[in-house]
């Protein structure tokens, strides 16, 4: 086995050599060595350019027109960074950030909490797991549209079932108020939002916890190991790598959600179930204000991205670690 | 204004209405328009009913030849299995008429829900993919003519003149003098109670609450006799329902958002922040908060969210249209066994009558409604308009035949010739409470006919109320809030 | 295996640990499938309510009168809803399956590359390959409308698949690259010293290995496809190519909403898809354990 891995890089570095290419600049040298390399990437990166560069163009573009409501848009007028500035001072933009966080912090961690402890849980074989596996993925699968709707009607504050039974039961006299008060709707939402993302979590972890070596977790046992020290010592540390990418992908998704606060409260009561998404939605659809929309997600996009390098560094570096 | 006696006050009421009569037919008064308004009563309605025939293709004969060979893309409001299913059954049998009356119009049209077709195109007409035609709620149209993207319509171009309209609606259709489009319905709404819920409550079952400040009170015994919610207040953003309930409170009140409850509005001065504009908001605010007498829901309900309440037995009274009592037959005749008898007291309990006067006694509601229009080539996907075709469908949908009938369970024609058809005879016996909504008609304000209207009406009001209901701010903190905002608006800025 | 290191031990001490952890297990995943469940439940007991129960006040828990008549509706193709029903299921499975494929086509080949190869601006090209997900879907509405007007796909399904592929590239790349960085790339060495290109090395040994890979990365995208929304709405405004999300608004109307009718539909819509998962999913996750197994 070792004998051949030696052999075959030198002979790729053979091959290397032997190109006929004449030396030009080395970038252009390695880019054209390498040019089969981007025939596999190339599909990929023509799809995304297309469906992103323009519209990331377009919108960056806008943020610094204005767009009146008694003009069409071909009509815009230039104000320079004006919109970005009039978004830096309202109020309305800290209000949405804070619960922005919330909602994403929030919803991440518990649903990636709650599917990695239920992954957990079905870890081993019983009686009826796959039943229940089947179960607990529905949320994530049924649309979220006719979850927002069903949910809706669940929360209903004058005639949910969770008002009528608390109140059948007397331990009300009215119905709870969930998503008609300015400081329960962004919680109730957020249950919501958890009910449809754990089984995603759920999904990822029970194939992460799939690869964990059993010989190394029945060695722990032979040596003692309680089921604590097991998990944390031997499970865990082999599930950082997927579980980087779970929680990265549940933030993003978080971050980008948008059907759930909108169709269940449209962004009340008075805003305070407004998430930028929802809010960049009525600007630009509800109110016509496309500048200020447009300067809005080029500031979320500066943020995310920034965010997102320093992650994905992160999780490159490990990667360097483990000699990928 | 000082408390007036009874019969003082039944002569300023008189005044007040033949005044916004005239008001509304101030407009362009060239020729007799075919109904006599300044006559307005169900008597009256009763009287013309079934008067005069009228042969819908050989009037849209005139306009486009009936073996015309054209294609017309359009978008209306369609109707879904939220309405009534003999309102279906007329908009299929237009459908079917035109194409009989046309076969060689190859006609695509395009159903979109109410909440839909504002969305859908504007974005369209972003993309310049927007169909020939379209017929858009009456709050919609200023905002695309202001733009440029309509072609100047009247109803002189499809055969009709524009007095056989009516002028509260011409003027809506009006942009800087030039008329964009023609009205096929106007509607306006009226009260509806619950005679069992009244009578359990100790109100008279019979009788609507005569004013605003009745409706607060009453609202109150309902709620604290009966346990369940008394007036049906929805307050949701972005639901172009809110605006329809709200406003014909505020203008009661003598309040509004600009002036354009008066009866020549300049739309120059916001009233958002008047004393009467928030003496109207606090009406509310004492309903929500202070008696608690309303849904809980109203902050996250639109109209539709209120009909099962209503429906249920758990909300004494609301603003709506005379469709609810046809729905609820729909829903009575599809329930089985014991939920049909429940469904059945239903029935037998709605009650409909005028909307309440402000403490002044001003009745006002809004004049709602939809129209027709026909854009420009250049926005059009495909890049061209096959104008006879427009036009045909146009003439047939606001012909006095059909524009009754597309309007038959809950609104009226947009054609006032519609009232005269037998249609209209028939209808009144049928329909029951429509000549309620009818005798509404000449109360019925337009909303401004402005292209800032739709932001006005769908957010910065909804937006004022909630601020007020959540407690966010006082309601003066929200009333000047709110006039401030549409002032930024009007003055072109604002965040 | 596990009874071996029990017998082992002390069996008192043992068992009593091993008892609590997997009670609090049981206890835990009785109030997940509560918290998964009820929901659905409620929403099965609307749809088999008439329009009026559903709207009774208090709630019938069991309706009086149980009947299947929204589920006839949206079944039944000479009804107009029923008709609307399956055209819309049959445009979301047209859409979904579509994009799917394709996805993998891009995805597969990409990923490998991205786990194997070292080129310049590969991870650059991995990084914002990642990044499209950072961009708000919804803010592209308008200019992507635009753009699909200019090539001429507006009011086409061709438009929402290309959308939908970018949405599910990110992470099926991701979720491929894991794998592929799992192969031993001592298996294409070897098959290529026995005279094998590195394409057909690819093919051949190394995608056949990544398998349950390329199914987790199919259920995703499907199921992406399947329940996308905004853009369904957005892009298409014919009712004959509605999805099932967007087609899905028929049942408000202004005034009204049918609920028992939005209750069966929103269960018809989601059977397809679960039914899917749990059928792919036993597969999948054999195929896993099978692989790790075989370490």
């Amino acid at each position: 086995m070792q004998g051949r891995v030696v052999v075959t890089i030198v002979t790729g570095q053979a091959e290397a050599s032997r190109s006929p290419e004449p030396a030009r600049s080395g970038m252009v040298r390695t880019v054209w060595e390498h040019r089969a390399d981007y025939a596999y990437v190339l599909p990929a990166i023509v799809v995304m350019l297309v469906v992103i560069a323009y519209p990331i163009y377009y919108t960056a573009d806008l943020s610094f027109f204005m767009t009146p409501p008694g003009l069409q848009l071909r009509d815009k007028t230039f104000v320079g960074f004006d919109n970005y500035s009039a978004i830096l001072t309202s109020g309305v933009f800290w209000k949405v950030t804070w619960n922005t966080l919330i909602w994403t912090l929030a919803s991440t961690i518990i649903s990636f909490a709650l599917g990695f402890a239920t992954a957990l849980a079905l870890n081993r074989e019983f009686i009826g797991r796959g039943v229940m596996r089947g179960i607990l993925i529905i949320p994530w699968v049924i649309s979220a549209v006719a979850a927002s709707y069903i949910w809706k009607w669940i929360y209903h504050s004058d005639f949910g079932i969770i008002g009528a039974i608390l109140v059948g039961l007397h331990l009300t006299d009215r119905p709870p108020n969930f998503i008609d008060s300015v400081g329960t709707v962004l919680p109730s939402l957020i249950v919501v939002n958890i009910w449809r993302e754990f089984p995603f979590a759920m999904i990822m972890m029970m194939a992460g916890l799939q690869t964990v070596p059993e010989q190394l977790l029945r060695a722990a046992k032979v040596d003692g190991a309680s089921a604590w020290q097991r998990f944390w010592h031997v499970t865990f540390p082999h599930l950082r790598n997927v579980s980087t990418v779970t929680v990265l992908l549940l933030a993003v998704a978080n971050f980008n959600s948008f059907i759930i606060p909108w169709i269940m409260t449209g962004g009340g009561p008075s805003n305070a179930s407004h998430i930028w998404i929802t809010h960049i939605y009525e600007l630009a659809f509800g109110r016509q204000r496309w500048g200020v929309a447009s300067a809005y997600s080029v500031l979320l996009f500066f943020i995310l991205m920034t965010l997102g390098y320093f992650y994905v560094r992160a999780l490159s570096g490990d990667k360097k670690e483990r000699g990928a | 204004m000082t408390r007036l006696t009874l019969g003082c006050g039944a002569i300023l009421r008189g005044t007040v209405v033949i005044a916004s009569i005239a008001s509304l037919i101030s407009a362009p008064a060239l020729a007799e328009p075919p109904v006599d308004l300044s006559k307005w009563s169900p008597e009256y309605v009763r009287s013309i009913a079934g008067t005069e025939e009228f042969d819908t293709a050989e009037a849209c004969g005139k306009v486009t030849p009936l073996d015309y060979k054209g294609r017309l893309t359009f978008w209306y409001q369609g109707v879904f299995e939220g309405d009534p299913d003999l309102l279906r059954q007329y908009y299929k049998d237009f459908f079917e008429t035109f194409r009989k009356t046309y076969p060689n119009i190859q006609l695509e049209e395009q159903a979109l829900t109410y909440n839909d077709l504002l969305d859908k195109f504007r974005t369209a007409l972003l993309g310049n993919a927007a169909p020939m035609a379209v017929r858009l709620q009456i709050l919609g149209g200023t905002e695309f003519a202001s733009k440029g993207y309509l072609e100047p319509l009247k109803p002189e171009d499809v055969g009709w003149s524009s007095e056989d309209f009516w002028p509260g609606a011409m003027k809506a259709v009006t942009w800087e003098g030039v008329t964009y489009g023609i009205p096929t319905n106007n509607e306006t709404m009226a009260f509806i109670w619950n005679a069992d819920i009244f009578k359990r409550a100790g109100l008279d079952p019979d009788k609507a609450p005569a004013t605003w400040d009745d409706v607060v009170k009453y609202s109150k015994q309902i709620h604290d006799k009966l346990g369940i919610a008394g007036y049906g207040l929805v307050a949701r953003k972005n639901a172009g329902n809110t605006p329809y309930r709200f406003m014909p409170q505020l203008w009661g009140y003598g309040g509004g958002v600009l002036d354009e409850a008066d009866s020549n509005p300049t739309y120059g001065e916001v009233r958002l922040n008047s004393e009467a504009s928030k003496r109207a908001l606090q009406a509310s605010y004492d309903m929500y908060v202070r008696d608690k007498s309303v849904p809980v829901s109203a902050l996250t309900n639109q109209q539709a969210d209120n009909q099962p309440l209503f429906l249920g037995g758990q909300l004494g009274m609301m603003i709506s249209h005379p469709s609810d009592y046809n729905v609820m037959l729909d829903l009575q005749k599809k329930a089985t066994g014991s939920d049909k008898d429940k469904a059945q007291t239903v029935i037998d309990n709605m009650r409909y009558g005028l909307i309440p006067t402000g403490p002044d006694g001003k009745r006002a509601v809004v004049f709602g409604g939809s129209n027709i229009h026909i854009l420009k080539p250049e926005y059009v996907d495909g890049g061209k308009v096959d104008v006879p075709a427009a036009k045909a469908i146009i003439c047939f949908w606001t012909s006095p035949e059909w524009s009754l009938k597309m309007a038959y369970a809950g609104s009226n024609p947009g054609n006032l010739n519609g009232f005269k058809t037998k249609w209209m005879k028939e209808r009144l016996d049928n329909i029951k409470f429509l000549d309620v909504t009818t005798s509404m008609l000449p109360y019925g304000i337009p909303f401004p006919a402005l292209p800032q209207a739709p932001e006005i009406m769908n957010i910065i009001v909804p937006d004022m109320l909630q601020n007020a209901l959540t407690g966010a701010m006082t309601v003066d903190e929200a009333a000047e809030d709110a006039a401030k905002k549409v002032e930024d608006l009007m003055g072109g800025g604002g965040l | 295996m596990s009874t071996i290191a029990e017998t082992a031990m002390p069996r008192t001490h043992r068992r009593k640990r091993v008892d609590g952890w997997r009670w609090a297990g049981r206890i835990f995943l009785a109030l997940m499938l509560f918290y998964t469940a009820v929901p659905m439940i409620w929403m099965l007991l609307t749809s088999i309510k008439s329009g009026f129960a559903a709207m009774q006040l208090p709630p019938q828990w069991w309706p009086a009168e149980p009947t299947l008549a929204s589920y006839q509706k949206l079944l039944d193709p000479q009804n107009s809803v029923g008709a609307d029903f399956l055209r819309f299921f049959w445009n979301s499975l047209f859409v979904s399956t579509l994009t799917t494929i394709l996805g993998l086509i891009v995805a597969v080949p990409a990923a490998y590359a991205f786990s194997r190869f070292t080129f310049p601006g590969r991870n650059f090209l991995f990084f914002s390959v990642l990044l499209r997900n950072m961009f708000p879907a919804v803010i592209f509405l308008i200019p992507l409308f635009i753009l699909m007007r200019w090539i001429g796909l507006v009011n086409t399904h061709g438009s929402l698949i290309i959308t939908y592929l970018t949405f599910g590239l990110p992470l099926a790349i991701w979720l491929l690259k894991g794998f592929y960085d799992n192969i031993p790339i001592q298996l294409e060495q070897a098959a290529r010293i026995d005279g094998a290109t590195r394409f057909q090395a690819f093919v051949l040994i190394v995608m056949p290995l990544s398998i349950p890979g390329i199914i987790a990365t199919a259920i995703y995208s499907f199921i992406g496809a399947w329940n996308e929304y905004i853009y369904a709405y957005t892009f298409l405004s014919k009712n004959e190519q509605l999805t099932l999300p967007a087609g899905i608004q028929r049942f408000f109307s202004e005034n009204t909403t049918d609920f028992p009718g939005l209750m069966a539909a929103s269960f018809m819509m989601s059977v397809p898809v679960v039914v899917l998962f749990l059928v792919l999913q036993r597969s999948f996750v054999r195929a896993l354990t099978e692989g790790a197994v075989k370490h």
